[in-house]
């Protein structure tokens, strides 16, 4: 679903990634953890091209993202990307959040673009919040909303960045609850996250991202209980 | 006592002559009006132009660098913020559009030219205060630039530079006083015209300036309901 080939990306001076190969099939559920500044994030922007890699090639299927000739906007349409810190259309009901790119980019027509809104708002129990605005929800709704945003355009493959980690403790849950239904649906998923327990019970592969590279991956079980490098044991040791 | 009635005497005669005699209160409001058409057509001309300008001005190439256009939009800006209104007023009066017989439209144009400039920095501010995320979020469903700045970026814009552009309206409302020096009749000119027929400069002069504060309180006011109204719908 998802191939990238030797990606490096430097931020003027600094290598943040360097020379990241990765398969994701369609399907899988890859978690990808690390210490802050490991470059994971950064690793999930450059699939979108949120941040251009510096060399590298990335595909998505057979499309090429990396070549300049792709239209990137095509892409995009075909992944969702689910922030931190949300980033719902602050100007925009959360009817009109779902339904702006489908009927803008000429997907779906606005009643058909609605009645799907509110099928997958219905899907993360938040209907009645069709006609409120994002400034009106709690951080775990405006992350589920996020999340339906970006189903609405259909996605191949989901890409989450951090998703939990800018809420209140107790709003955790219901995001995650989300995520692993999306999950057991058989969406492709690619997760940046620090909860580790998320990664246990959902991944099918774990990668451990330090120091701009891919230092450790494996299926959960293994990952977390026979870790292999001394650096992911150590981060083990800390995060758990 | 009798100097005092004296004075009062004085006080009226001369309001009489600055105001009443020969209808002279008409010749204030068409002064005002004209002050008001020149404001109104150069404000919606300084906004137009200043989104263009600032939506220019903040164009960048693939690679990130500034585009033609952006380094046009800033020689704009450096020009008409570097040179005096009124030299520009004479240039655009006297050299460009010589030949134009519209003096209204003159003046507009020179004002809403002049008036760009600013209201370009305002809007850029403005695009600037948005969140950089929502860029990123509307890029991310797959909107291009211009769809994401259109529907997203440009609504929040607006609504963060509002309280300045208005404050630039007021300014370009003041401002308009110059346009005497192409020999338009606005309210300034018209006061300075009376206080030559009665030797008298009193009356009109402060009487204009009493028209203009008026004028541009109300809308001060007008412009605060306005403020806070929008500001309601942040907290909804």
């Amino acid at each position: 679903m998802i191939t990238v080939k030797d990606l490096k990306k430097n931020f003027e001076d600094t290598e943040v990634l360097k020379g990241i190969s990765y398969e994701v099939g369609k399907g899988e559920k890859i978690v990808v953890v690390g210490p802050s500044g490991s470059g994971k994030s950064t690793f999930l922007r450059c699939l979108t091209l949120l941040e251009m890699p510096t060399s590298g090639k990335i595909f998505l299927e057979d499309q090429e993202i990396t070549d300049p000739k792709t239209d990137i906007n095509k892409i995009r349409q075909q992944m969702g990307m689910v922030f931190q810190h949300f980033n719902l259309f602050n100007n925009l009901t959360i009817m009109d959040n779902i339904t702006l790119a489908p009927v803008k980019l000429g997907l779906m027509k606005k009643e058909e673009a609605k009645e799907n809104a509110l099928q997958l708002l219905n899907r993360v129990n938040l209907p009645e919040k069709a006609d409120s605005y994002p400034a009106q929800l709690s951080g775990g709704q405006k992350q589920r909303i996020a999340i339906v945003r970006s189903l609405a355009m259909n996605p191949k493959v989901m890409l989450f960045d951090e998703p939990t980690s800018a809420l209140d403790p107790e709003m955790v849950g219901e995001v995650l609850a989300v995520m692993k239904e999306l999950a057991e649906s058989g969406m492709t998923m690619i997760v940046v996250t620090h909860e580790m327990a998320f990664a246990k019970e959902v991944a099918n592969k774990v990668l451990f991202v330090d120091q701009g590279i891919i230092m450790e991956e494996n299926t959960p079980e293994e990952f977390f209980d026979h870790p292999k490098s001394p650096r992911l044991q150590d981060f083990l040791s800390r995060v758990l | 006592m009798r100097s005092m009635t004296e004075w009062w005497a004085d006080v009226v005669a001369k309001f009489v002559a600055a105001f009443i005699t020969k209808d002279r209160w008409r010749l204030y409001l068409n002064g005002l009006g004209l002050t008001m058409e020149i404001a109104f057509f150069a404000g919606i001309i300084g906004i137009i132009l200043g989104i263009i300008i600032a939506l220019c001005r903040l164009s960048r190439s693939r690679n990130g660098g500034k585009t033609f256009l952006s380094v046009i939009a800033g020689i704009y800006i450096d020009v008409i913020r570097g040179t005096p209104s009124v030299l520009q007023l004479l240039i655009m009066w006297f050299i460009i559009m010589k030949n134009t017989t519209n003096s209204v439209l003159v003046a507009s144009l020179a004002f809403g030219i002049n008036s760009g400039a600013y209201v370009a920095e305002i809007f850029r501010a403005g695009i600037l205060a948005v969140d950089p995320g929502q860029t990123e979020a509307g890029r991310s469903v797959g909107l291009s630039k211009s769809q994401t700045m259109l529907y997203i970026v440009l609504p929040q814009a607006i609504k963060n530079a509002l309280p300045p552009i208005c404050n630039e309206f007021i300014t370009l409302i003041k401002e308009t006083a110059i346009v005497g020096y192409v020999g338009l009749s606005d309210l300034t000119r018209v006061a300075n015209q009376i206080t030559s027929r009665t030797y008298e400069a009193f009356m009109p002069l402060i009487g204009a300036a009493v028209i203009y504060f008026v004028v541009i309180k109300i809308l001060t006011m007008l412009l605060g309901i306005l403020e806070r109204r929008l500001r309601k719908s942040d907290n909804r």
